[in-house]
């Protein structure tokens, strides 16, 4: 194993860090979605509906990254 | 990628012969539906078939008569059902065998071009050419940079979330399987087969194919709606 292979496998390591701030915001806005549902019962289903669309939205920062980190390990 | 030769000259990818099953397979589902709804009567509860058409169809143009207003709505309404019906199906065909389509960048690329041509042609009718152009300077020229980004960006990230999405899904469901494999390798005597996969493999496939499937689906019909409605005049 000579230290090309290594210094992929660090890269592919750094590039799935995107998925730290992710995590944070997609539990925030979790957050804020049973914040919001707590002051309004009724609306729960469209409230219900943003969140996974919000979150969809908002993971593709990590899914980019994972991205990365597959066409790395795969193709080099 | 995997090439495979048609004669001597010719190679296609594998996942054409996908897109062709899966729209032959669609097409047979609307020749069964059709012929269903020339026989319903329209004034008694609808059952079967019926339902399940009128439930689709009842979706889809509430979706496009939120987002875009009632007028547009019935020219978008049945490209965007299409659209849908065929994603969700090419999603959820991993499950199935087949190689999936939207797993290829080619199949995500050309989808999310046709959604930016079809943002790019309402902007240019409402606006007309030159409006369109001089979009491109407000409020002040150095903003040229800048506005051209924003009009490239959903073309690019719509077609890379859904193609990331489905593949990076693969991916990790075909890792699950080699862990598995190894795993079951230790079991003495029936250890070339691979039962802890088995056993441990469809939750994970509920989350990976089945739910992202549909979940990118609404999404990228939800986004085309809503920026294709944001070029529309309000009413």
């Amino acid at each position: 194993m000579d230290i090309g292979q290594g210094l992929v496998a660090i890269g592919a390591g750094l590039a799935v860090m995107t998925g730290l701030m992710t995590g944070i915001g997609q539990g925030y806005a979790a957050g804020k979605a049973v914040e919001a549902v707590g002051r309004n019962p009724e609306a729960e289903n469209k409230i219900r509906s943003m969140l996974i669309l919000g979150d969809a939205i908002a993971e593709t920062c990590a899914i980019y990254g994972m991205l990365i980190a597959f066409l790395l390990i795969f193709v080099f | 990628m995997h090439l495979i030769p048609i004669g001597t000259v010719i190679t296609v990818q594998v996942e054409v012969f996908s897109i062709l099953i899966i729209a032959s397979a669609l097409m047979i589902f609307f020749l069964f539906a059709n012929r269903s709804l020339q026989k319903a009567d329209p004034f008694e509860k609808p059952k079967g078939m019926v339902l399940i058409c009128t439930i689709l169809v009842g979706f889809f143009e509430k979706l496009t008569t939120d987002n875009m207003g009632a007028k547009a709505a019935k020219k978008y309404a049945p490209y965007i059902g299409a659209l849908a019906l065929f994603m969700v199906v090419s999603n959820l065909s991993g499950l199935l065998g087949l190689a999936q389509p939207t797993a290829n960048y080619s199949v995500t690329l050309t989808l999310a071009l046709i959604s930016f041509i079809l943002i790019q042609r309402t902007k240019i009718k409402v606006n007309g050419i030159k409006g369109y152009l001089h979009g491109f300077i407000e409020p002040f020229p150095p903003f040229i940079v800048m506005n051209f980004f924003g009009t490239v960006a959903p073309l690019i990230s719509m077609s890379l979330r859904l193609f990331g999405n489905i593949t990076s899904g693969s991916i990790i469901m075909t890792l699950v399987y080699t862990f598995t494999g190894f795993l079951s390798g230790f079991i003495p005597v029936i250890g070339g087969f691979d039962f802890v996969g088995v056993a441990l493999a469809p939750i994970l496939h509920a989350y990976f194919d089945v739910f992202a499937g549909f979940i990118q689906t609404y999404i990228f019909i939800m986004l085309t709606t809503i920026f294709i409605g944001n070029e529309l005049p309000q009413e």
